[in-house]
């Protein structure tokens, strides 16, 4: 769209307006600088109270920004960036991964499998995975994502996946999150176009924040975004800034982009469905990784890791950073899943796959390399075998790639050599195991580069044909530990580690031989260490058997000297176990010699180091401040310079003559100068806050140097493996399913556990029904869980805590309420949030997320109870008293609950006194008031609850290819009900039934004799018989009127109606008359209160003036006095 | 886990109890006259079992397997009647290492042998551990540790009161300086000699530092428990606030030869300067010096949390008088917290 031109603004040359500008202008600019100055009230404090409150505002505003400051664990060089492209089936993420990698890398990548790794910039990585529409996956990867595109088809609106999505983001830290809309251009009318865009923004809003990014994507141009849509969106994830997450800073986590079925193919032919031992391999990301650790693979379970190893960084970040762009071989793609990623070597196979980084490559070249590495992957033969199928598909497959070429290539990129020369001696040194033949070949080959690539090839050739010999010694070469393959390559790694003592001293010397003059320095300092090392932590126990060694011992590490009274190990292994050291070799401290030799400067007493020597700090202060006046007295106080001689004296002086010593000297005089001002003027407003920040600050900066130094393969040893590595993770005894039901789309996710969360215990929770989930949920029945890496079904049981703290079991959670819940499941910390669904399987319509929460407690015991009422019937009543039968069963249970307060349904409590004998369980109870014998007793107790101890973790990555969105795990009650058509046979006396109601008679009421005859005649009852039939003599007969008669009658009936019309028509005559008389007095009456009041007024105006005349005179009088 | 032996039992189920991993004690003493547990490991398992909740502890009919499931550290208030065959100071060591991470806050009262001469005794780990513990982050009015009875070898009858808050999770340290000893601290535990050890023990420490004050134990009669002996703990605190402490401890009546008060101050402090001359920097002072223990405590703090030290040699210099060589050794933490503590 263009801008219309739009007219200038024009400055007025003349007028009111240019005159006042003028005057301004002459003046100067001081007057508006000093508004304040100048109008004083608009700044003067208007109100105390407002003012209060604005401040108190902008202080919790600040306050509300603060985050709880974490230690930056943030490595050199951080792994990829996790970006998660979600939204519903058919909104165009597989069209969005393929833009954002045509974009970046310029290739094409037809398939999207699993994650892809591209480098997007000169620091930054990109990880981009797709979420399929499976529950399961997407809370998966919004536990891993660092971002999260959200797609949304603009034309149909926001679905559920997309509120789901965001929910259990919410729930395990949230991600950054990036709204997408495409089908724009399915929208004709640009009116109805930008209102949706509108309502749709608003609505992400809320539910993200306020202004978060929503991106568009208006059309598509030959089944592809547009580009400059597509770059604008690559811009705004390159610079994007990340926030740690807690869960995430604490744990080790591993996006697996590579799986590799490392198990005895003979034990697979022989039993199809044995235990797999596979190797997984991706970035390290969250914390380090220690070996042997405990990881839980969300969809399969936990597995304790057999070994890790890194490897070399398959798609590395441009090593030096000078140029503004990335060239077109920086631009490097990874993604095994999918078929694509560089030559890759590592300790099982070789991978080769479409060289990287040529812009100009068609798609169509690009597809056979792409079957060759898919057919390499999918095939489930021996590693030897695969060795040797790449070999052949490298020559066959791509005329291009012949071994001249391969050889090239290890030329041009000296790491992949590197890489492969490491291989090669792998292989050789699986030979020493095994020949000795292949040891000699390994021997000359190290003293002949030149032969090296020919041998290789040999060596391979050798194995494609011996390939099943060397099954075992393969298995047997995996299952030894890494380090010791790369010996030779790697003098750093620790030797120490090494099984046996004869095999550490052989690579001792091989160090020697190899090690180059460069470092000869570093390698001096290090044996030194690892003597030390190998006598802590390896030769000790080894050592003590053979005398001979702990001569040596005391040569290399002087500290360590080991008493031993006893030879025998037995007996060591049940050494006394005291924690005090008996030191053996005593010095004479009644020597004055030793005394002043040994340990002299270790007291205050002694020499002090020159930079903390209190002579020199005093002196340096003197330098310092020395020179000032005393503004009051007048002194001048000179400092004293150097020439201080009695300090001299004390203290023995180093000489500055040195110009480095006085450089240094300087600047350290500088830089406390400096502290001191910064403690003097920033202080004032360093909060607590701040100081942490530092506090941290300074920790992360020393961890960050401590091992800065180290040789990666030691320093792997201290801290674990760092983020950021490739590393390859080897998990024994995977199930099957894991392997032949292996569908790239699903993500595999490693995630490391801490040192007890591979526990199972009862977790107390904080958890709220979701309010979009349409139903309460019912106590006891199965929930699955997603919390921590786990996804797993458990029942939990619902609780509320009462005032007195007893935590009292649920039936239903609460509405709206947030309530307790406590499951039998996997140890987390405190503090981590989980989320749970109903069901895995299926799509259902409406919102899947059934509640939220947090967990509170870990516990190894319950404490929910339930209300529990005994009931019993008194069988006998005195006055209080009663004996209460039909509660309890022996008389042991009644003396259990002796002095318990019981309480009658009519309300009259009592309490539980003492047992009878008989009838059994029955007792005597005392109440406040005498019982019925209709009354019913209860006591109200509570029971305690028992959790039920299942975890059932989601296998949801163990189901067929196609079908692992259909995990289903126990089914509640209902839904069994429902499945196997059982319908619930209720109490016939709950039934409903019609109301019939019935007619209530009434027994007539009985009045005694005497009582009638007290009673007056009104309230008699009246015995009225009823009338018989007046007989007919006595029935009077009727009057039958004469004509005059009549007529007289008649007469008479007109004169009193006439008259009566009369009375009643003067009545209201007069009525009227009085209503008018009333109304004038009132009338009057008002008149008269009004003049009576102004009369009154008059009256009192006039005794007032006249007593303020009567006081002014007075008044007077008094000021004339004075 | 599987370990042999009975050595460096309470580190094992201490590392298991933290890491909650699950352990296996095998062939405790089963070559021994007289195998299994003794009564004060027994009795050690049974202070475990009070701290905490849900453990599961299977001791096989010999006593010489001893299998233990470690449950959650729960805390609380706690009285235990420790064995007197060791002191007190071998269940408050495991104990103050427990301590910091349970539900609640711990409160113990542990009735038994204050004093002994094998192990630490009270004393030393008041003077020496609680400011430690201090340095760790874990401090606050809670943390104490205090004598209410004293009992020495064979009888015991003494009794400490052993109080630590709960922490969520502890400061990383760095401990890379010993600093200069600025003075030295002392308790003598005697009734009638007290005086005698004292003024000898100072007539050493006297040549190098002069800030040198001994207490003398205020126990008498009921509270100065059922056996008669005395002892010596003295303690130097550097000016980087870093304890080294030593003590020595008469045996009990019958055994052994007899000493006189001077010899045995003396011996003291010369304890306490080849303490001086060995201190060697590293995280756990209190437990000064690279020994054997310490050595087994680092291996099995690598078995159960893969934790490696980086350990650095500093030479000292040419013309500094400051005992022996040093080490200065570096870990990465575990990452451990507290996971009991409950969150409201």
């Amino acid at each position: 769209m263009e801008k219309k031109e739009q007219k200038r603004h024009q400055h007025k040359h003349s007028g009111p307006k240019a005159q006042k500008k003028n005057r301004k202008k002459e003046q100067g600019t001081e007057q508006e600088q000093d508004e304040r100055k100048r109008n004083p009230r608009a700044f003067s404090v208007q109100s105390a109270v407002r003012m209060a409150k604005t401040f108190h505002r902008a202080q919790d505003i600040k306050t509300k920004k603060h985050h709880i400051p974490l230690v930056d664990r943030t490595p050199l060089e951080p792994p990829p960036v996790v970006v998660v492209v979600m939204g519903p089936p058919k909104v165009g993420k597989s069209t969005l991964i393929r833009c954002l990698i045509k974009n970046y890398t310029r290739q094409k990548l037809s398939d999207i499998c699993g994650p892809v790794t591209i480098v997007s910039g000169k620091k930054r990585r990109l990880t981009l995975i797709e979420c399929n529409n499976d529950i399961n996956s997407m809370i998966d990867l919004a536990k891993v994502a660092d971002l999260v595109l959200m797609l949304i088809d603009a034309s149909f609106g926001f679905e559920m996946e997309t509120f789901e999505f965001l929910n259990i983001c919410q729930v395990h830290g949230f991600p950054r999150v990036m709204g997408v809309l495409t089908h724009l251009d399915t929208f004709k009318n640009n009116k109805t176009l930008s209102k949706t865009k509108k309502r749709l923004k608003h609505r992400f809003w809320t539910e993200v924040y306020q202004g978060a990014k929503l991106f568009y994507l208006s059309g598509m141009v030959y089944g592809e975004y547009q580009t400059q849509e597509v770059k604008n969106l690559g811009r705004f994830i390159s610079v994007m800034k990340f926030r740690p997450l807690v869960w995430r800073t604490s744990h080790p986590y591993v996006v697996a982009d590579r799986m590799q079925d490392l198990t005895d193919p003979e034990a697979i032919r022989l039993n199809p469905k044995c235990d797999r031992t596979v190797s997984l391999y991706g970035y390290l990301r969250g914390t380090f990784l220690k070996n042997k650790c405990q990881v839980h693979i969300p969809g399969v379970g936990d597995f304790s890791v057999s070994d890790v190893s890194f490897l070399p960084d398959p798609c590395p970040l441009p090593e030096v950073i000078k140029k503004r762009a990335l060239n077109v071989k920086e631009r490097l793609l990874y993604a095994p899943l999918a078929g694509v990623g560089g030559l890759v070597y590592d300790k099982d196979a070789v991978y080769i796959d479409m060289p990287s980084g040529h812009a100009s490559r068609q798609q169509e070249e690009v597809r056979p390399t792409t079957e060759l590495v898919q057919s390499l992957i999918g095939t489930q033969a021996t590693l030897d075998a695969k060795m040797a199928a790449s070999k052949v598909s490298l020559f066959t497959g791509t005329a291009a790639l012949t071994p001249e070429e391969v050889q090239e290539n290890e030329k041009q990129n000296p790491m992949e050599s590197r890489e492969w020369d490491e291989n090669a001696q792998r292989e050789r040194r699986r030979a020493v195991f095994a020949d000795e033949d292949e040891k000699d070949d390994d021997e000359e080959e190290e003293s002949d580069e030149a032969e090296e690539e020919e041998e290789e090839e040999e060596d391979e050739d050798e194995e494609g044909l011996t390939t099943l010999k060397k099954v075992d010694e393969k298995a047997d070469e995996t299952a030894a530990p890494p380090v010791k393959k790369q010996k030779i390559k790697e003098p750093m790694e620790m030797p120490a580690f090494a099984d046996s003592d004869d095999e550490l001293e052989k690579s001792e010397g091989e160090e020697s031989e190899e090690e180059e003059e460069g470092s000869a320095l570093i390698y001096i300092k290090q044996i030194n260490l690892w003597a030390i090392m190998n006598l802590l932590y390896v030769c000790l126990s080894v050592a003590e058997e053979e005398e001979e060694d702990s001569n040596d011992e005391e040569e290399l590490g002087g500290l360590f000297k080991v008493s031993r009274p006893e030879r025998s190990k037995k007996v060591r292994a049940d050494a006394m176990d005291c924690s005090r050291f008996q030191p053996d070799s005593s010095h004479d401290w009644d020597q004055e010699e030793v005394r002043c030799t040994s340990i002299r400067d270790c007291f205050v007493t002694g020499k002090w180091e020159e930079d903390k020597d209190a002579a020199t700090l005093l002196k340096e202060n003197d330098e310092l401040y020395g020179d000032f006046e005393d503004l009051q007295t007048g002194e001048v106080h000179k400092g004293d310079g150097g020439d201080d001689d009695d300090e001299e004296e004390e203290a023995p002086q180093v000489k500055l003559d040195d110009d480095e010593v006085q450089k240094n000297k300087r600047l350290e005089k500088k830089r406390r100068l400096k502290e001191r001002f910064d403690a003097q003027y920033d202080d004032g407003d360093a909060t607590y806050f701040d100081d942490l920040k530092e506090e941290m600050q300074k920790q992360a900066e020393l961890n960050r140097q401590e091992f800065e130094d180290v040789d990666d393969e030691v320093r792997v040893q201290y801290e674990g493996f760092r983020p950021g590595m490739y590393v390859r993770v080897e998990i024994p005894a995977l199930p099957c399913e894991f392997v032949t039901n292996f569908d790239p789309h699903y993500p595999i996710v490693l995630g490391g556990l801490g040192p007890s969360e591979g526990n199972v215990g009862y977790l107390q929770m904080r958890l709220k029904k979701h309010r979009w989930h349409s139903r309460i949920l019912k106590t006891r029945d199965p929930l699955i869980l997603s919390l921590g890496w786990r996804r797993f079904q458990t029942i939990p049981l619902y609780y509320i805590e009462d005032h007195n703290g007893r935590h009292r079991l649920l039936k239903y959670t609460p509405e709206h309420m947030h309530c307790g819940a406590t499951i039998w499941g996997p140890i987390t910390p405190q503090g981590t949030g989980f989320l749970a669904v109903q069901t895995v399987g299926g799509i259902k319509a409406n919102f899947r997320i059934a509640a939220t929460g947090v967990v509170l407690d870990l516990d190894k015991s319950v404490t929910i109870v339930k209300k529990l009422k005994l009931i019993g019937y008194p069988y006998k009543i005195f006055k209080n008293t009663c004996f209460i039968q039909g509660m309890f069963n022996t008389v042991l249970e009644v003396a259990k609950f002796e002095g318990a307060s019981i309480r009658t349904v009519s309300g009259i409590k009592g309490q539980i006194k003492k047992a009878l004998r008989t009838p059994l369980g029955a007792f005597r109870a005392t109440f406040e008031d005498r019982l019925l014998m209709s009354d019913i007793v209860f006591l109200r107790s509570w029971y305690p609850v028992l959790v039920p101890q299942l975890y059932n973790p989601v296998t949801s990555l163990l189901m067929p290819v196609g079908q692992k969105d259909t995990w289903a795990g126990m089914r509640t009650l209902g839904h069994l009900k429902h499945d196997l058509g059982i319908r619930n046979k209720p109490n016939q006396d709950s039934l409903y039934k019609p109301v019939v109601r019935q007619v209530r008679h009434f027994n007539t009421l009985h009045i005694p004799k005497e009582l009638q005859k007290a009673l007056p005649f009104k309230n008699k009852p009246k015995q009225m018989q009823a009338k018989g039939k007046t007989p007919r003599d006595l029935q009077r007969p009727a009057v039958v009127r004469e004509p005059h008669e009549k007529k007289v009658a008649a007469l008479l009936d007109a004169l009193s109606s006439v008259y009566a019309y009369k009375n009643k028509k003067a009545k209201a005559e007069q009525h009227a008359k009085h209503k008018e008389f009333l109304k004038q007095k009132e009338k009057q009456d008002a008149e008269r209160q009004k003049r009576l009041k102004e009369e009154r007024k008059k009256t009192y105006r006039a005794m007032g003036q006249k007593e303020k005349k009567k006081l002014k005179s007075s008044l007077k009088g008094a000021s004339k006095d004075n | 886990m599987e370990f042999e032996g009975c050595s460096c039992f309470r580190q094992r189920l201490v590392l298991s109890t933290l890491s909650r991993k699950r352990e296996k004690i095998l062939n405790i003493r089963s070559k021994d006259d007289n195998p299994g547990l003794r009564d004060f490991e027994a009795s050690f398992v049974r202070l475990l079992d009070k701290v905490t909740n849900g453990t599961r502890i299977e001791i096989n009919q010999t006593g010489t397997v001893l299998f233990y499931q470690p449950g959650l550290l729960y805390g609380g208030s706690v009285e235990h009647e420790c064995n007197v065959q060791r002191s007190i100071g071998y269940y408050l060591e495991a104990l103050l290492m427990l301590a910091p991470f349970g539900k609640t806050l711990l409160r113990a009262v542990l009735k038994g042998v204050t004093n002994d001469p094998t192990d630490p005794s009270v004393d030393l780990l008041k003077v020496t551990a609680i400011p430690l513990m201090k340095k760790f982050g874990i401090d606050g009015a809670g943390l104490e540790i205090k004598v209410l009875k004293r009992g020495m070898t064979p009888a015991g009858g003494g009794e400490v009161l052993f109080t630590c808050p709960v922490r969520r999770s502890m400061k990383p340290v760095q401990l890379t300086e010993p600093g200069k000893i600025k003075r030295i601290r002392g308790t003598a535990i005697s009734l009638q000699m007290a005086n005698r050890i004292v003024d000898s023990a100072r007539s050493i420490l006297n040549k190098f530092i002069p800030d040198i004050y001994i207490y003398t134990d205020h126990m008498k009669g009921a509270s100065s428990g059922k056996s008669a002996g005395f002892g010596l703990t003295l303690v130097a605190e550097t000016v980087n606030g870093t304890f080294l402490g030593a003590e020595v401890m008469s045996t009990p009546q019958g055994q052994g030869d007899p000493v006189l008060p001077e010899d045995f101050g003396r011996n003291c402090a010369k304890l306490l300067l080849e303490e001086v001359y060995r201190v060697s920097i590293t995280k756990h002072t209190f437990v000064s010096g690279v020994d054997r223990y310490v050595i087994e405590f680092l291996r099995h703090i690598r078995d159960f949390f893969q934790i490696m030290f980086k350990i650095e040699q500093q030479k000292p210099g040419e013309d500094e008088q400051k005992g022996g060589e040093k080490v200065l050794m570096t870990c990465v933490g575990a990452g451990y917290s507290n996971i009991s503590k409950t969150i409201k």
